[in-house]
């Protein structure tokens, strides 16, 4: 039996934003990495995703905005994770944020933003730092 | 921890299930424990659905979610997809595509509909691992329904059997000749056949070809459906003939050894 605890990642986008390259990228990348990625698409309301990342039981949401409503909907999906007792769950942010919003975003309860040019090794070494410094993926 | 989960669980927490769902995924809630904490007897309805890669699994199922909620039942999905057999991680894309296919506005916002995507390893059948346990956890926590969609699944991954109510299997025009529908296998333990896609060319042949072999089974045979969750029919046809499947009873006996 395979009894094997990967790193559980959801990954959406949230708002009127059709932008899905960089999140498939990713997606493929995390994959490539050996965690199970669950790829929630475009278009969710941020009440759609935090039911998702609750009933998938993941560890992380990883959520892509190339729209400019970043300071608007990532807000509002903390806010439910937080309503939801989700706060284990770590939330990344991901497309095209400004420099100056960045602290805004971090300061709110996102783990870290990664914007264009990232690497996709940056992520993965990321998520598996958090995963051991928390000694288990599922505490 | 388990106790005070199944406490919750017992309360109708959705997030306790949720967490003992994946518990439970990981062979980590030995069965005795299961078994003394759900005393409730089995009620869900549990449907397989399977067929190859590309089928529409997926798609048809979320043409479904209506039907079904629209009888006030409720459905949980657990949506199988592969688990690489180099680096054991999995893209599982299923939600996403029943969700796009739906005609409801959404689903996972709906209390009714609660779909997990699992990762299955290679060689188990096309399922993942733990899929029983993990329905009597939907059976305890109330829900009607229990759609189990297969990795995409071929000719010998009839493992779904063991485990399901019923079996639909989803077959697509322009694959394979009269001789592919006489092979051993997958269609000898369906109870509904789809020829999914029954808007394109070639559908209404393999349909004539898939009854043809079937009216040659004895006893029992499968029905046969054309289904387009493009234009949405044969989509209610469908669910009727879902509802129609006696729970359980159905089970063939298996032909023991060294007959």
């Amino acid at each position: 039996m395979d009894n094997r605890q990967s790193i559980r990642i959801v990954l959406a986008k949230v708002g009127l934003d059709g932008h899905d390259r960089g999140i498939k990228v990713v997606a493929r990348a995390l994959r490539d990495a050996g965690m199970e990625v669950i790829y929630a698409g475009l278009w969710q309301t941020p009440e759609a995703v935090v039911r998702t990342v609750a009933d998938e039981d993941a560890d992380w949401l990883g959520l892509s905005l190339l729209s400019g409503a970043h300071l608007t909907l990532v807000p509002r999906v903390l806010e439910l994770l937080r309503q939801a007792k989700l706060n284990q769950v770590g939330v990344l942010v991901g497309g095209i944020i400004p420099e100056e919003d960045i602290p805004k975003l971090t300061h709110m309860g996102v783990a870290r933003v990664f914007g264009p040019g990232t690497s996709m090794a940056e992520i993965v070494s990321f998520l598996r730092d958090r995963a051991q410094q928390s000694g288990a993926v599922h505490a | 921890m388990l106790e005070a989960l199944l406490d919750q669980f017992r309360r109708g927490d959705r997030q306790a299930f949720s967490r003992l769902l994946t518990l439970a995924s990981n062979g980590e809630i030995p069965q005795q424990v299961l078994d003394q904490a759900l005393s409730s007897p089995k009620r869900s309805k549990v449907v397989a659905v399977t067929g190859s890669g590309g089928v529409g699994k997926s798609t048809l199922i979320g043409k479904l979610i209506p039907l079904i909620r629209k009888e006030n039942q409720t459905v949980g999905i657990l949506a199988c997809d592969p688990r690489s057999p180099l680096t054991g991680g999995a893209l599982l894309g299923d939600r996403f595509r029943m969700v796009s296919s739906t005609s409801l506005s959404n689903p996972t916002e709906d209390d009714g509909v609660f779909i997990r995507s699992l990762a299955a390893a290679p060689g188990h059948g096309a399922v993942a691992a733990n899929l029983a346990p993990m329905i009597r956890l939907f059976d305890a926590f109330g829900f009607d329904l229990v759609i189990i969609e297969t990795v995409g699944a071929g000719q010998g991954d009839t493992a779904v059997r063991d485990l399901a109510d019923v079996v639909v299997l989803l077959l697509q025009p322009e694959t394979g000749d009269e001789l592919q529908w006489e092979k051993a296998g997958l269609l000898e333990v369906t109870d509904i056949v789809v020829i999914h896609k029954g808007d394109l060319p070639g559908a209404e042949e393999t349909e004539t070809q898939v009854r043809d072999v079937l009216a040659l089974s004895e006893g029992k045979s499968a029905k046969v459906l054309r289904v387009s969750s493009k234009s949405g029919h044969g989509v209610e046809a469908l669910w009727q003939a879902i509802k129609s499947v006696q729970r359980a009873g159905t089970v063939m006996t298996p032909v023991p050894n060294g007959v």
